[in-house]
């Protein structure tokens, strides 16, 4: 599942798109995720991975969002196979595969181009309790700093000749032991030390903090916003009212 | 004996971090590694066991090539104590912890039984014996860590960072434990930034900078080169910024402070 | 006891639930505004539990038999809660990867301000102050992961900074940092009590870094003290390195030969000072 993770990892960037409010970015990830499912044929959907591709194409992902591509469809060739095999419908069972391809893209697009700070701006949109929030952004902020724990543990280990590959299904699971009884312990030493360190700066002292930087959508954002929305209904109308393009 | 032949390592994220090293420690040698944090030090250790492997160049261990074994194998010979025990403690007793690298190196059990006494009595900790390596102090669980490498008794002994988080009276111990090694012929690499912790043990210093090693040589020549401290950002020895700043002085900087205290005594005594 | 003190520990008294010893045992210290006070001792003599008693995680967070009585600038801590406490009095931590939250610098050096509620306007400039009091204004995008050890603890610092602590608690500060690094840090540090006038209590075992900036040194043994002096006064006393603190080793020889008559004990003298007293003595 590795290669997932790398469609939906936010590294940092500098287009327009990056710089539009993450609602808006939302906003048009979730009108493009619907839009997919909308779609009755193959020809449609291929429309609207061209108009995701336009959208890669702006924000500067290009060739990031084109990896993610590839990558899913060698999995939706399974999704493909396995339709195929129940429904003997050759161009639903195509629909499908590519529908998932679209689906992945289509939030990949929202994540690798928000921010962990954007995205915890639009939980409190949201109205999520601060809790949730936080142990959402804390999370997010030691997944580098436990993968480095991690590689520390098992370089330990190894050079206590301790050999992670060795044996079968049940002696690997048991050589994981040395690893994660350290990652725990690290885990809990760890947030012990968070939670002093949040209590020590006043964490929870009022029932509504206040917040530094504001999102406030600016004119372009807002028009941004508008035209996606027009663009979804125009598509939306045309998928329902105008006849659908067959596959050739 | 461990050689390095122009070895290159390049991270991930694409931080080139060695450059080129080239370097010999012979059998026996005591050997301190210094340089500014990232300058290269913990990469260049772990390429001795084999954790990671030169992108461009050759490790050499005893004349084997790190490529051509497993860290397992290299680390019977090569004992690496990294810096955060935190990192690798985990057994229900101190016992059972030191036991862990022996067994994995199959040792038949009377010896395990042998050395695990040996490394607790040398280390003063027969009184935890049975007790989680867990609930011991920051020193104690240094200790532990070092026991647990001596007790498998490697011909060269790796020590990262070992007097952070240590006061004085642990380094006085933690210094005794590096003269033992010297005496018993092991090769010893101490990577530090403590100075004044390396400059009483007298080694050869490794100096390394972004990637490379900038200085090779006996500690009194390599902490008498300003230049060459100043651009690595390595701190100078009390001692040895005494030892420059009188006019007249003997030839070598003085080992310690009652090395200098003779000194003074004969020179300005009137 | 002067009113003008900052901080005062009178009789306290603290063990730990279940725990068979106290962990600081009848403590008293009084601090005058405006000192760089370090605490030394061997691992485990009580001082990371003394400093938890000064910032309120004793007994707010930490519960335990308390006695005796701390007071930050005559307020007990006791009774003041966390959200006054934290704007009194700032601490930083060892490791400075756990004392950050946020994902740009700026975010969370303005942490603690969000937490009290300070408006956003008066926010914007407070967090910039402290970026600026630390240098690090040019890093104020960046990300945690981004930075350099020493970078992240002037990350942590400001944060600290940004709540306009009067007494700021430094723990074991330069630990993970490399001398060069660490001694920055300690000039940063003089710097802001010269600026600021902020008074800094600091445990560190690093001696020689802090005995130049040092106003007092205050030794620990087994949750009591056991000396208390400047610098020059616990260094040169007979007792200093049977509690495992670290003599600079000029200083053992500045002894040693004061001892011998050769040079004077009066302050306690760098590398360089000390070999032109010697010479100046001799001509």
């Amino acid at each position: 599942m590795m290669w997932l993770s790398g469609g939906f990892v936010f590294r940092r960037g500098d287009s327009v798109y990056h710089r539009l409010d993450p609602r808006v970015k939302l906003l048009i990830s979730a009108l493009m995720f619907v839009t997919t499912l909308l779609v009755r044929s193959v020809y449609e959907l291929l429309i609207v991975i061209a108009f995701m591709v336009a959208v890669a194409a702006v924000a500067t992902v290009l060739r990031r969002v084109g990896r993610t591509m590839a990558l899913t469809a060698s999995f939706s060739a399974i999704i493909f196979l396995i339709n195929l095999a129940f429904t003997r419908n050759l161009e639903s069972s195509f629909l499908y595969a590519i529908r998932f391809v679209a689906i992945v893209v289509s939030t990949s697009l929202f994540f690798i181009t928000t921010s962990p700070d954007e995205l915890e701006q639009v939980m409190k949109t949201f109205r999520l309790p601060r809790d949730v929030v936080f142990a959402f952004v804390t999370a997010v902020r030691f997944i580098p700093v436990m993968m480095l724990d991690t590689i520390q543990i098992m370089d330990a280990q190894k050079s206590r000749g301790l050999e992670l590959e060795k044996g079968n299904v049940f002696r690997r699971v048991r050589n994981m032991i040395p690893v994660l009884i350290p990652l725990v312990v690290n885990s809990v030493v760890r947030s012990g030390e968070l939670a002093e360190a949040m209590e020590s700066r006043a964490y929870g002292a009022v029932p509504r903090p206040t917040s530094l930087v504001q999102y406030r959508a600016s004119f372009r954002d807002r028009a941004v916003a508008v035209a996606a929305v027009a663009i979804f209904a125009v598509a939306a109308y045309s998928f329902y009212y105008v006849l659908p393009v067959q596959f050739p | 004996m461990i050689e390095f032949q122009d070895v290159t390592f390049v991270h991930q994220n694409g931080v080139k971090a060695l450059d080129g090293v080239t370097l010999k420690i012979e059998s026996g040698e005591t050997v301190a590694l210094v340089g500014e944090n990232g300058a290269g030090k913990t990469t260049l250790v772990k390429h001795v066991t084999g954790l990671l492997k030169p992108a461009s160049g050759r490790v050499l261990v005893d004349g084997q090539d790190t490529k051509a074994t497993s860290t397992a194998r290299l680390s019977r010979k090569v004992g690496v104590a990294f810096q955060n025990p935190d990192h690798q403690l985990f057994s229900e007793s101190v016992e059972e912890e030191m036991s862990f690298a022996l067994r994995n190196f199959g040792f038949p059990p009377e010896v395990v039984r042998n050395r695990v006494a040996w490394g607790l009595e040398l280390f003063g900790l027969e009184e935890y014996r049975k007790s989680s390596p867990l609930v011991l102090s920051g020193g104690e669980k240094k200790r532990l860590t070092l026991a647990c490498i001596l007790a498998w008794d490697p011909d060269v002994v790796i020590l990262d960072e070992p007097t952070v988080g240590q006061d004085s009276l642990q380094k006085e111990r933690l210094a005794g434990t590096i003269k033992l090694l010297k005496s018993a012929e092991k090769t010893v690499v101490v990577v530090s930034h403590d100075i004044e912790f390396l400059w009483p043990i007298q080694p050869r210093v490794v100096v390394m900078k972004a990637g490379k090693v900038v200085g090779d040589g006996p500690a009194p020549r390599i902490m008498q080169d300003e230049a060459l401290l100043a651009s690595a950002r390595v701190a100078q020895p009390q001692l040895v910024e005494f030892h420059r700043s009188l006019s007249s002085k003997p030839l070598e900087p003085f080992a310690d402070a009652l090395e200098a205290r003779r000194w003074v005594e004969g020179a300005f005594r009137p | 006891m002067k009113l003008t003190n900052i901080l005062d520990i009178e009789g306290l008294t603290f063990r730990y639930p279940e725990a068979p010893k106290e962990a600081v045992s009848h403590f008293d210290l009084h601090v005058p505004e405006g000192e760089i006070v370090v605490l030394a001792g061997p691992s485990g003599c009580g001082k990371s539990t003394l400093l938890r008693t000064v910032n309120g995680l004793i007994p707010h967070m930490y519960s335990g038999d308390y006695s005796g009585e701390v007071k930050v600038a005559g307020a007990s801590v006791k009774g003041t809660d966390m959200r006054d406490l934290s704007q009194r009095v700032g601490f930083l931590f060892q490791n400075p990867e756990n004392q950050i939250f946020m994902f740009t610098v700026e975010r969370d050096v303005a942490f603690g301000l969000e937490n009290i509620g300070v408006p956003r306007e008066e926010m914007r400039g407070r967090v910039d102050e402290a970026l600026r009091l630390l240098g690090i204004a040019s890093l104020a995008q960046r990300a945690p992961h981004e930075l350099s050890d020493g970078q992240k603890q002037r990350v942590a610092l400001a944060g600290v900074l940004a709540m306009r602590p009067r007494l700021v608690i430094l723990d074991e500060p330069t630990s993970l940092l490399d001398p060069k690094t660490a001694g920055d840090l300690v000039a940063l540090v003089a710097g802001l009590r010269k600026e600021l006038g902020t008074t800094f209590v600091v445990v560190e075992h690093r001696i020689d870094l802090l005995v130049k900036v040092a106003d007092r040194l205050v030794v620990m043994s087994e949750g009591k003290k056991v000396l208390e002096g400047t610098p020059r006064d616990v260094l040169f006393g007979e007792e200093a390195e049977s509690y495992g603190v670290a003599t600079p080793s000029v200083t053992k020889l500045q002894k040693m030969l004061a001892h011998d008559g050769l040079a004077t004990g009066g302050a306690l003298l760098s590398p360089a000072e000390l070999a032109r007293e010697l010479e100046e003595r001799q001509r």
